[in-house]
């Protein structure tokens, strides 16, 4: 029964996914929409913060490249929105493999500098080339051609576009960690000393997880920038670096459900609490600092652990 | 074969017939006069909002709220929108493009919004065009200034359901450049924010000056990230060049910073001429106080001291009532986008976005600004705002515009179809 329990809950999320897809409005479709990028974003994140244990400042960068990518591919030479998708990925798997080679010579703090470092000079290029980028007006009129010769112009048709990206993402971020390469990343994370100790090329483990997580950011992109049809500079600030961070962090650094639950804490708090006040920012930090520091392991975390001592309570009071 | 009278199937198809009939004629003799006046515009009219409520320009969002909130009390008071209540939400754009975006789509899809108003940031009012598109909402842009809006999205790409009541770039540059033309002064300089707004209206000004006064040299540009706070750099590479003039489209707090940073320098005893195109906005007026120089050249998309007349007099004076502050242009340009769709909905005797926007087009309307007119290939407001020297009055803690300078909007604003130079100032007619 256990064994069979994420399978259950990986389909009952794709059969409530689609009935949104069906049944509801489109502003409902919309922030499901931004709910998924979101947690594709985080999942492949917290690929390399929960899993390897590294945390990055700069993944912004590739959320960017991804969308950049996506939309000067779309603007200059195909206009195929699943070539266009290819690019972006393209574009963000090249920059984290550059970024990181740099970067996963160091750990910690270090890491955490240096990949806020390389993310605001991916921001000031995009900033500064206008010709290329825009400069801070970004790239607009980004379009939805048919895909494979089905329309995906409307929100309600290019939602499921999205909904199979996400169900791809998690699928395979789950093979990932399942399979021997996501144990040796854990290993890695648990004790990296004895990890190379037994013959483990932990740069080279590291750099991997680094581009896998770049990977799906540039896929959030590039999806992203289909959906808003516009590419925006900001998306490779720091502080959009944080969305994965914290979205993991309130969902559960070290579960699998966790990006995802964070994503929907995340923007669902917030869309609840603007409709009560404008002071929106103060109520949602509040909350989330709440969250974070009551609920240990976040959401999903404390869920898990609550559960765990429940069936022990169960199974002893069965047996007495 | 005949049969003799009504069968039963013709009896019923008579019977709906009749209910058909009489249907119809309730609907054909709709009620006239009294009756038909007050059931015009159906439920509320809803406007939403947005503006920067948050971060260091949320000053910018306040004054946006004054100004529309005034409008919607004095509307409310006397009786609505052709008898329908109005009700503004208003949200925070964060300066963000996904957060302009979310928050529109909000408004229309969950809150039920008719129209959309506000927005600060030029890339936002870009990214929001094929989203307005989308939703088909009519979006009157109260501060976003890029010409690309009107020009590109509205006239080229054909998003009919944007309108702008504020002045765009061409106020900042073309009209900078009539200004310039009389002054004695043949080499300029520029320190102007590295974004899109300011290379826009540098490359304007000096397009146009150069036309007008041919001869002038651009001999400096320095461009300050945004953020900066240390504007010393700029300020010497500016005076090394030695220019006559300079023009500086920096704005809100490092206006602010970057005036008083230049005087310490003493650059206003060696430049004699400086043009700031949004230096009348209220907050840098009130920031800087007496420290504002006296004969800078200060514009902006709305003076609250311009024209001198009884509308606009009289406006100033109830919004000092009732918010203890000087109007900002964003309080005016908000409060005059509220009032451009209770005018367009009231001509058009309907709220639906088709009708509102054949009503917007071509309409003139009063403001508090002056007579407005929305041009109908761009959907841009045409109006004038004035450019004016800097002087101190004692009946105010900051220095007000003394000597006036009014460049029609028809002479300095670009006109379609925005294609090479016939469609730029100087107009040979």
């Amino acid at each position: 029964m256990g064994r069979y329990l994420p399978y259950m809950a990986f389909g009952l999320l794709i059969v409530l996914l689609v009935c949104i897809g069906l049944f509801a409005d489109r502003f409902v479709l919309y922030l499901t929409m931004r709910v998924m990028l979101l947690s594709i974003f985080a999942l492949g994140y917290n690929l390399l913060l929960g899993r390897t244990g590294l945390l990055s400042f700069g993944h912004a960068a590739f959320y960017a490249a991804g969308s950049y990518g996506m939309a000067l591919f779309y603007l200059h030479i195909n206009p195929d929105p699943l070539l266009g998708i290819l690019a972006g990925v393209g574009l963000a798997v090249v920059a984290s493999l550059v970024i990181g080679f740099f970067c996963v010579r160091h750990t910690e703090i270090y890491f955490a500098m240096l990949t806020l470092a390389f993310g605001m000079m991916v921001f000031s290029l995009i900033w500064n080339l206008r010709d290329i980028t825009g400069g801070d007006d970004g790239l607009v009129g980004i379009g939805r051609n048919p895909l494979l010769g089905f329309s995906i112009a409307k929100d309600s048709q290019y939602y499921f576009l999205v909904v199979f990206f996400f169900a791809l993402t998690v699928w395979i971020i789950h093979r990932i960690r399942s399979s021997p390469f996501g144990l040796v990343l854990a290993g890695i994370s648990e004790n990296h000393q004895r990890a190379s100790f037994a013959g483990i090329s932990i740069k080279s483990y590291r750099l991997a997880a680094f581009v896998i997580s770049g990977a799906f950011a540039g896929l959030a992109g590039s999806l992203g920038a289909m959906l808003e049809s516009n590419s925006d500079p900001f998306s490779a600030h720091w502080t959009h670096s944080a969305e994965p961070v914290l979205v993991s962090l309130i969902g559960g650094l070290h579960t699998f459900s966790g990006p995802i639950v964070g994503s929907v804490l995340f923007v669902v708090l917030r869309e609840i609490i603007e409709r009560f006040t404008q002071n929106w920012m103060l109520w949602l930090g509040i909350i989330l600092l709440v969250i974070i520091m009551g609920f240990r392991g976040g959401a999903m975390g404390s869920a898990e652990q609550y559960l765990a001592r429940w069936g022990r309570k169960f199974r002893e009071e069965s047996a007495s | 074969m005949f049969k003799k009278g009504l069968t039963r199937r013709d009896f019923v198809k008579a019977g709906l017939l009749t209910a058909a009939a009489t249907g119809l004629g309730a609907g054909v003799l709709k009620p006239t006069g009294l009756w038909a006046a007050e059931a015009k515009i159906k439920g509320p009219v809803k406007v939403g909002y947005q503006a920067i409520l948050s971060g260091t320009l949320a000053g910018y969002g306040e004054f946006h709220k004054m100004g529309v909130d005034m409008a919607v009390e004095e509307i409310n008071a006397a009786g609505g929108i052709g008898g329908a209540k109005l009700e503004v939400e208003f949200r925070d754009s964060t300066l963000k493009n996904p957060e302009a975006i979310k928050n529109a789509r909000y408004f229309v899809d969950s809150w039920g919004a008719d129209f959309l108003a506000g927005v600060d940031s030029s890339g936002q009012a870009l990214a929001l065009a094929p989203v307005m598109a989308q939703l088909d909402k009519p979006l009157m842009v109260t501060h976003a200034a890029t010409e690309k809006l009107t020009e590109q999205e509205v006239f080229k790409n054909g998003v009919k359901q944007i309108f702008r009541i504020c002045t765009p770039t061409y106020q900042d540059g073309n009209a900078a450049a009539f200004v310039a033309k009389d002054l004695p002064a043949m080499k300029w300089a520029t320190i102007s924010p590295k974004y899109e707004y300011g290379y826009t209206c540098w490359g304007m000004f000096k397009d146009t000056l150069g036309k007008l006064k041919p001869g002038t040299e651009f001999v400096a540009e320095s461009w300050a990230p945004f953020g900066t706070t240390d504007f010393r750099a700029h300020i010497n590479t500016i005076m090394d060049a030695n220019p006559d003039g300079l023009y500086s489209v920096e704005w809100a707090g490092e206006l602010i910073t970057m005036m008083k940073q230049a005087d310490q320098a003493g650059l206003f005893k060696k430049i004699k001429h400086v043009m700031l195109p949004v230096g009348a906005a209220m907050d840098v007026l009130e920031g800087l106080g007496a420290e504002m120089p006296d004969n800078i050249w200060i514009s902006g998309r709305y003076f609250f001291l311009y024209p001198d007349n009884p509308k606009n007099n009289e406006w100033v004076a109830a919004f000092q009532k009732r918010w203890k502050h000087y109007p900002a242009y964003v309080s005016e340009t908000g409060y005059s986008s509220i009032y451009a769709f209770k005018a367009a909905v009231e001509a058009a005797g309907s709220k639906d976005t088709k009708a509102v926007i054949e009503a917007l087009e071509g309409m003139e309307f009063d403001s508090p600004a002056g007579k407005r007119v929305f041009r109908k290939e761009d959907h841009q407001a045409m109006y004038s705002v004035p450019w004016g020297l800097t002087k101190a009055d004692p009946k105010y803690p900051f220095k007000i515009m003394g000597k006036m300078v009014v460049i029609p909007p028809e002479e300095c604003f670009n006109r379609p179809p925005f294609e090479g130079a016939a469609s730029m100032p100087p107009f040979k007619s």
